[in-house]
């Protein structure tokens, strides 16, 4: 994983840096903001957003949060 | 008879904490105080509200040419006679602007506003209602937030799927690997019904509009200033053409700082008729058609040491919305923040889910999510401490927050008297020596805000506002935006006002809740008054007195910060207080001075950088007698005491009157006051089947006030009477637990319950479990 405070994940939506700039932080930020365009975006990832949301509801700790930052990370662009 | 104790007098004031009565209380006592309900107006109609036997129907047709025919009805207006703006008072963010006041497309609750009539009387509006034909086409209704995000639940607001209105996720530390050192882990799912306000002054408008286009709101509401500029976005009008007044208002609790169906449709009525239009609900109407406490679903997970130490804590919470948005947003995310109060946990969670349903909106109410987060947790707090075999209040005790505390990333705890308030309490238990066999104590603690930091109403204008103007007879004009709902704002303001410029509360003139002549304020919501406002005014009447007190300079040399003072209305030098002059005297010459022109001081307050949620948090812990009739599971409260630590106390009586009737209220939510719904519909929606707590209910309710000191508020008070509607409902159901070791897990909890719990109880005792 890389280190959120020299390699900050941005946002790949809006461009935000969320909280700390960890991929768990941003994966929060995207749950959290849960507009149009962070929702296609989690979909157009082969996830579902709504059931990745619903599962993180109604079962303890953060399986979801943890699936789209490991999808994050994936995705970041190669430096 | 009730106790209160002082723990902690610090320094001495000329007026703050003495004895002052409040100033509108001969006015109110005296039947003078005019409120909506008393106003009258040249050419006023008087309007009814149609309102929706359906919980969720598309409106296909209105025909009101019948009602039209009635002698006496002038007018009747519908969706389609506004401009079908969504509005909501989370302004910054639009998705959450979902509600049209009368609804063009469809309708979401029994009791949502259809259409609205004007009349001569009271009683041909009513009877008009009946001739209003409305065609619905009328569609499935889903009533629980279990229920609406399943897959194939109905639809609500288009685009928010499976019904999820709004999420909000607090988390700090590392969550996982606290649990794990954690040797203790318990889990409980726990149920919190909603209540209503029952302001004794029910919703009431009474709305002019003028061929000169302006338009005046007499209204019982919590913001003037909310009002005027929520009423502006929906009529289309610029904000200072619209005027709001408020001065008496008789209760809020949360429930009157949004828009509601009387102000809404007296004004549309009276824009179309250009005659004034008075709405005033019935108990009945405030029941069904006005906004209730949230009702929650809360899973737990907490994992301690075997010392008690706490370690982790998640929480999962969803809440029953209702048809709109409201301010049960906020509620949503302070209910996870105060689930971790007042404690410090290495890792904290909290996954809060917000659901639309086909039920009565839901809404801030005093506590603001805070009463059910307490309920969840001070109650698996005290089966933790069973389990563990530990004394519940040093374990409490051990794990509190504590004068300095940092709440990561969220709070700085500036001021906290709780560690004192565990002594008090265990003082009065200690008191009571042997309870007879029916009757057990039980606690619970909790923290509350002094006001939100957050702008979500999207203001530019400044949280708090206060004008001071110094008259040439030495009397105090205070103009300030706070509103007065009954809680003693206004004394409150005149006490800082005075103290600060050194004269009498009997000086002090207060003019509040007009938006004609007062400045912007938030308004009366989350404890934020005597902090805000209260700061607001302080600054202002120190401006005053620093600009009075030049002129003193100017005749005796002395230096106006060091050496001069204003106290009881004598201007003089610190060090010899014999040598100076009368307030009045200074005010003329000040006059002279500057050319007649009068001294006026400004302030404002807007907290900037002062974490996440507030800018100075209240601690207190209480404890409730309970006596139990095992035949008929009937609960009685015998006794109770708070130990309260609400920095300075402004104004002692007023200290008092607060935190019986937050008692009050939660005592009701704890075991009275209970909503229940079929296929969307209120069962009891009036005073002899919805059970509010009674004067011959309530047991004394003793006060140990702990006096700190808060840097961030006025002399250093802080939050007092919306905290303590938090602590009781845990505290009756810890009792319960104690008594009979019964774990209750829906609040409020009712007589049928206990008799259910007992059984199941005996039931598992006799089959050897
Ligand atoms: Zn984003």
């Amino acid at each position: 994983m890389s280190d959120p405070t020299n390699d900050p994940v941005i946002c790949p939506v809006c461009g935000k840096k969320a909280k700390t700039g960890s991929a768990i932080d941003c994966a929060r930020h995207m749950f959290g903001t849960g507009d149009k365009p962070h929702r296609e975006w989690v979909n157009a990832q082969g996830l579902s957003f709504i059931d990745l949301l619903i599962d993180q509801a109604t079962t303890p700790g953060n399986a979801s949060y943890q699936i789209l930052a490991d999808v994050i990370e994936k995705t970041r662009p190669k430096k | 008879m009730n106790k209160y104790t002082v723990i902690n007098p610090h320094s001495k004031f000329t007026v703050l904490n003495t004895h002052v009565h409040n100033i509108d209380g001969v006015a109110k006592v005296t039947g003078r105080a005019e409120y909506t309900f008393d106003i009258k107006l040249p050419g006023m109609l008087y309007g009814k509200i149609l309102r929706s036997p359906h919980p969720h129907a598309k409106i296909l047709n209105i025909d009101y040419s019948r009602a039209m025919e009635i002698p006496g009805v002038y007018g009747v207006v519908t969706g389609k006679d506004t401009l079908g703006i969504k509005q909501g008072i989370w302004r910054r963010y639009k998705d959450l602007c979902d509600e049209q006041i009368l609804p063009v497309d469809k309708v979401r609750y029994i009791g949502e506003p259809v259409a609205a009539v004007a009349a001569i009387t009271e009683e041909i509006a009513e009877k008009a209602l009946d001739y209003i034909d409305v065609e619905y086409e009328v569609l499935q209704g889903v009533y629980e937030p279990l229920d609406a995000i399943k897959k194939d639940a109905p639809e609500i607001h288009e685009g928010f799927e499976r019904n999820i209105n709004v999420t909000r996720h607090i988390e700090w530390g590392e969550v996982e690997e606290a649990f794990d050192e954690a040797e203790y882990v318990r889990e409980d799912w726990f149920k919190c019904g909603g209540q209503a306000h029952m302001c004794m002054e029910t919703r009431a408008a009474v709305s002019s509009y003028t061929p000169e286009k302006k338009m005046t709101i007499y209204s019982s509401n919590q913001s003037a200033y909310y009002m005027q500029a929520l009423m502006a976005g929906v009529l289309g009008m610029r904000e200072g053409d619209v005027r709001v007044i408020a001065q008496y208002v008789g209760g809020g609790f949360g429930g009157k700082f949004e828009l509601d169906g009387a102000i809404f449709c007296s004004a549309i009525l009276s824009m179309k008729l250009f005659r004034p239009v008075k709405i005033i609900y019935t108990r009945e109407e405030d029941f069904i058609a006005t906004k209730r406490r949230t009702p929650m679903f809360y899973y737990v997970r907490t994992g301690v040491k075997k010392d008690g130490t706490f370690c982790a804590r998640e929480a999962k919470v969803f809440t029953n919305g209702g048809a709109y948005t409201g301010m049960g947003a906020t509620a949503l995310y302070l209910t996870g923040f105060f689930h971790s109060f007042p404690y410090r946990w290495k890792g904290y969670r909290y996954d809060g889910y917000r659901v639309y349903t086909n039920t009565l909106p839901s809404t801030s109410m005093r506590g603001f999510g805070a009463p059910q987060a307490m309920w969840c947790s001070e109650q698996q707090i005290e089966w933790i401490a069973a389990d563990l075999g530990l004394d519940p209040i040093e374990m409490r005790r051990k794990n509190s927050h504590y004068e300095g505390y940092e709440v990561p990333g969220q709070a700085t705890i500036a001021s906290c008297g709780i560690d004192q308030c565990y002594d008090e309490i265990k003082k009065w238990i200690a008191s009571k020596g042997k309870l007879p066999a029916n009757r057990s104590i039980g606690l619970s603690a909790c923290g509350f805000m002094s006001g939100g930091i957050f702008n979500w109403f999207d203001t530019p204008y400044s949280f708090s506002s206060a004008v001071v103007t110094i008259n040439q007879d030495g009397t105090v004009e205070l103009h300030i935006g706070a509103q007065e709902i009954g809680q003693g704002s206004n004394t409150t303001m005149a006490i800082i006002c005075a103290e600060a410029l050194g004269v009498k509360v009997g000086d002090i003139k207060v003019h509040s809740g007009d938006t004609d002549h007062c400045p912007a304020d938030l308004g009366a919501w989350g404890s934020r008054q005597t902090l805000m406002t209260g700061n607001a005014t302080k600054m202002a009447a120190e401006s005053a007195k620093k600009q009075l007190l030049e002129f003193a300079y100017a005749q005796s040399g002395l230096n106006i910060v060091y050496d001069l003072d204003i106290k009881d209305g004598w201007v003089h030098a610190i060090a010899r207080p014999e040598r100076g002059e009368e307030f009045v005297q200074l005010v003329r010459k000040a006059l002279r001075g500057k050319d007649g022109q009068r001294i006026v001081g400004r302030g404002y307050y807007t907290p900037h950088r002062k974490g996440m949620i507030s800018p100075a948090y209240s601690y207190m812990l209480q404890g409730v007698e309970v006596e139990v009739d095992e035949e008929t599971g009937k609960i009685t409260l015998v006794d109770s005491m708070t130990a309260h630590d609400c920095g300075q106390p402004i104004n002692h009586l007023g200290l008092i009157g607060q935190l019986e009737g937050a008692f009050s209220m939660a005592a009701g939510y704890g075991y009275l006051e209970y909503m229940p719904y079929e296929d969307g519909k209120l069962m009891n929606p009036n005073l002899v089947d919805y059970k509010m707590i009674r004067s011959t209910e309530m047991p004394p309710a003793n006060i140990a006030e702990i006096d700190t000191y808060e840097p961030e508020g006025p002399y250093g008070a802080k939050e007092a009477g919306e905290g303590l509607t938090n602590p009781t409902a845990a505290a009756i159901g810890n009792a319960l637990f104690h008594r009979f070791g019964i774990q209750m897990k829906e609040c409020p909890v009712r007589p049928e319950m206990i008799l259910n719990a007992l059984k199941e109880k005996k039931e598992k005792e006799a089959q050897g479990k």
